[in-house]
């Protein structure tokens, strides 16, 4: 591998230390106490959301990172299959055609909607693979249940009833296993559209109401939370400076900081107020705090917005919610286009990303499901290969998490799968979402060498860095 | 001796403004008080003895003619689907893990690569680049203009790929994320100039920047007289120094031992090329920088870009087999080699067009104002 030599290396950190003079900038590697991508571990700010009707046993809970979902009466956060345009053709649950595609068919070929593969392809591990509805058991309507706002009935191929939720068939995942647990797929419903052709396949997306926030923003979901921006895409942000519903920014700063302006008409709600700026000109404020645009911000336009405004003190990011921080040991670093998560030692945090091309889309990104994707990009196969190329992150004895985001599990490192109590060779490992979080063999702190490591930039059967900030593309956001 | 290894070689040049203080500090302000000699053949650009240019356009360098059966009679090469094909269907049903997986760990692991198929270099004995090593030699090129010992053994691998054709899907689509991001852009500046015609010390130093190109009336044939605000915070692998001159307008850079590019394929996604004993040699005016960027570039790192960037599905539309690639630039590896005696990196020359740019350097914090009285 490449390396810089030393007195190069001198040289650009010399011209570094120049070139960083013009900016707030972070320290190579920050702790994740008091990093603006979490909310302290005692902070409740929950986000609010639009209530609308529900059939009976369906409820709302918070989560930690998806901001509200809808849950079934034992608490299991509800999901639905969007149909989704891959390569070669469609998978999932086509709106409001009124069935549901997710059966009991144990698929055993692939389907070839993935250029440049052809079907007809031996799915692995036939003897445990399960059917789509054993994976996503459905959320079932009574004989006698009728629609109710957004909520309708759809039909099974076994001739039973479920409930689908804005046209589309609603499930839960055998992968949550108590309420408030998120672990079928990422929420990325208010999101598709984005990035073309389905290289992440046909996911799983959990559904929740809307936020509560007026028609001028809107809530992007993040890597760590769920954050305000105004309808172009432009981050939202508060300052430290202003009092409640008080705006002390004026003169010159609103001329750099552009408060976000309210109708005339507009009244206040929830944790919404308006404040007048003079007459006849109100500014909205959120939990009491009024809310500016950075006008130097640019980059809506590449699906993201870059974050500068953050970089100035005494000004901050407004999100409805955010995230209880990682275990302490973790760590924020700078890398050369933003900022990730990284492990104690500053290497960078790698999250596996794999869904397979049977007609069901199987995710196989979770240590209950196949490992042999995540071995063929990792290790050509082999499994000592994949420990020295993507290595496990150890947790230390004992080690617990504030945010239920973060667990330790015993991976069985020749397999991948969790281990048995009394496995030989099993490793403590953080995992994030309930799947394990990994290093690159070769980064040293500050790289992100194995971004997009696998097939389709790391979506499809791959690795993507933790990123937490991006002010160049939308990974991040 | 390069200058990336002799940070002090700037200082040797007495000029009427101070080229150190200005690479040290990264700012302008600091700079340009120190009056020496008048300047020769100035032009407004060059008012304060320094130039810049934004990368507009970036291409492997591949000399081709108006037959491609000229460099390449037996054909151009298979990309991934037709290899997939050639490997996998016999007929025999096959599993996921036995086609598809060992596919793509062969991608991702080139050592474990044992596939038999077979791979067309270019027969061309013309090719544009530059004479690295200063010597002539058999694998060597001539250049279209008659310069022998031309060192571009990456045109003999990828010669004969359509992608990497004029044209081609590659050749374009590189291009596009390249004018859309400007992460993945190089920007440099020239300081210390006197004349974009004849001098015989100039620094050129490496950046990026943080804004659009400035489109013309079609938004794509770029022009110059845009702003670049150079980033300070997440770019400072790119930051590199090299010593040159100018010759009949042609700046001519020194060797430097170690050189990265940021070289990013698609959305998305970070890439870089390091390239060793690297130099540059561009055609200068007023307005726009075109030439050569030239080097032995790092192979696993071509690898990883190229597969990072690109999916199978993308590397098929120009019919690019990484595994193929790969193999044939490590039998043609020219430079640098590893413990085993196996060359690490392989000659090959890219070529940049750039537009004038007026560059906007980090302004200094007042910490670091304060820190300067």
């Amino acid at each position: 591998m490449y390396r810089h030599s030393k007195m190069v290396r001198h040289f650009v950190a010399a011209t570094a230390l120049a070139l960083a003079g013009g900016v707030t900038s972070a320290s190579a590697a920050d702790s994740v106490v008091g990093a603006p991508f979490w909310q302290a571990a005692q902070a409740a700010e929950r986000e609010d959301f639009i209530a609308e009707p529900m059939p009976a046993g369906v409820q709302v809970l918070p989560s930690e990172l998806f901001g509200p979902v809808f849950a079934d009466e034992g608490g299991r956060s509800l999901y639905i299959w969007p149909l989704r345009t891959l390569r070669n053709g469609d998978a999932g649950d086509r709106r409001n055609s009124g069935v549901s595609a997710c059966d009991d068919t144990i698929y055993r070929e692939t389907a070839g909607l993935m250029s440049p593969y052809p079907p007809g392809y031996l799915l692995p591990e036939l003897d445990r693979r399960k059917s789509c509805s054993a994976l996503w058991p459905a959320l079932l309507a009574g004989d006698d249940a009728t629609p109710v706002g957004k909520w309708t009935i759809a039909s099974r191929s076994n001739g039973q009833k479920q409930w689908a939720y804005d046209g589309y068939p609603v499930y839960t995942s055998v992968l949550d296993r108590a309420p408030g647990d998120v672990y079928g797929g990422p929420r990325k419903y208010e999101e598709l559209g984005r990035g073309g052709g389905g290289e992440v396949g046909a996911v799983r997306t959990p559904i929740g109401p809307k936020p509560a926030v007026p028609p001028e923003l809107r809530v992007r979901v993040t890597s760590t939370g769920r954050m305000l921006t105004d309808d172009k895409g432009f981050v939202v942000y508060t300052s430290d400076a202003d009092g409640p519903d008080v705006s002390n920014c004026t003169g010159s700063c609103s001329l750099t900081w552009r408060p976000i302006l309210a109708p005339q008409l507009a009244r206040g709600y929830g944790d919404w107020s308006v404040i007048e700026r003079s007459p006849g000109i109100v500014q909205w404020a959120y939990r009491q705090q009024p809310l500016y645009l950075y006008v130097p911000d640019t980059g809506a336009d590449v699906g993201g917005g870059k974050v500068n405004g953050s970089d100035v003190p005494g000004w901050r990011i407004a999100y409805t919610q955010r995230a209880l921080p990682p275990p302490g040991e973790f760590v924020v670093s700078d890398v050369e286009i933003g900022q990730v998560l990284a492990a104690a030692d500053g290497r960078t945090i790698y999250l596996y990303n794999c869904n397979d091309d049977a007609i069901d889309q199987q995710s196989c990104n979770h240590p209950e499901f196949t490992q042999v994707y995540r071995m063929a990009v990792c290790g050509a196969g082999d499994p000592d290969r994949c420990l020295k190329t993507f290595p496990y992150v150890i947790a230390p004895q004992g080690a617990s998490s504030a945010s239920r985001l973060w667990s330790v599990m015993s991976i069985d490192p020749q397999t991948g799968h969790r281990a048995a109590a009394g496995t030989p060779g099993a490793l403590n490992v953080w995992a994030y979402l309930d799947r394990p979080v990994y290093v690159f063999g070769e980064d040293r702190p500050g790289e992100v060498n194995a971004d997009a490591w696998g097939e389709f930039n790391g979506y499809r059967n791959g690795y993507k860095a933790f990123w937490l900030r991006d002010d160049f593309r939308s990974n991040a956001y | 001796m390069t200058a990336g290894r002799d940070p002090s070689a700037v200082l040797r040049k007495q000029k009427r403004y101070s080229i150190g203080c200005m690479v040290a500090t990264g700012m302008l302000l600091s700079c340009g008080l120190a009056a020496a000699a008048p300047l020769k053949e100035r032009s407004l650009l060059l008012a304060d003895g320094t130039i810049a240019y934004v990368l507009t356009h970036r291409y492997w360098s591949l000399y081709e003619t108006d037959s491609p059966k000229t460099e390449c009679p037996r054909g151009f090469n298979d990309g991934p689907r037709e290899e997939f094909k050639k490997l996998y269907e016999d007929g025999r049903q096959r599993s996921v893990t036995d086609a598809q997986l060992q596919w793509e760990g062969v991608q991702w692991h080139p050592q474990t690569h044992a596939f038999n198929l077979p791979f067309h270099q270019t027969l061309s004995k013309v090719s544009h680049g530059m004479n690295l090593d200063g010597k002539v030699g058999a694998q060597d090129f001539t250049s279209p203009d008659g310069e022998p010992g031309i060192d571009n053994q990456f045109y003999r691998v990828i010669g004969c790929i359509d992608s990497y054709r004029k044209g081609g899907s590659l050749y374009t689509f590189e291009n596009n994320f390249l004018q859309a991001y400007p992460d993945i852009r190089m920007i440099i500046e020239l300081s210390g100039v006197d004349s974009l015609v004849n001098d015989d010390e100039v620094t050129v130093t490496t950046y990026r920047g943080t804004d659009k190109l400035l489109g013309g009336a079609t938004g794509r044939d770029y022009l110059p007289g845009g702003t670049q605000r150079i980033d300070g915070r997440w770019s400072k692998d790119y930051v590199f120094r090299m010593q040159g001159r100018i010759v009949d307008g042609v700046l001519i850079t020194e060797p430097l031992d170690q050189f990265t590019m940021p070289w990013g394929l698609t959305a998305g996604v970070v890439g870089r090329q390091h390239l060793r004993n690297a130099r540059l040699k561009l055609q200068l005016t007023e307005g726009a920088a075109n030439g050569l960027l030239g080097g032995y570039m790092d192979i696993d790192t071509w690898a990883r870009t190229f597969s990072r960037n690109l999916s199978t599905h993308h590397a098929s539309y120009g019919r690019v087999s990484a595994p193929s690639v790969v193999a044939a630039m490590r039998r043609m590896a020219d430079a640098y080699p590893d413990e085993s005696g196996q060359n690490t990196a392989i000659s090959a020359a890219v070529s940049l067009q750039m537009v004038q740019v007026y560059l906007v350097h980090p302004q200094p914090t007042n910490a670091s104002l304060a820190a300067q009285r």
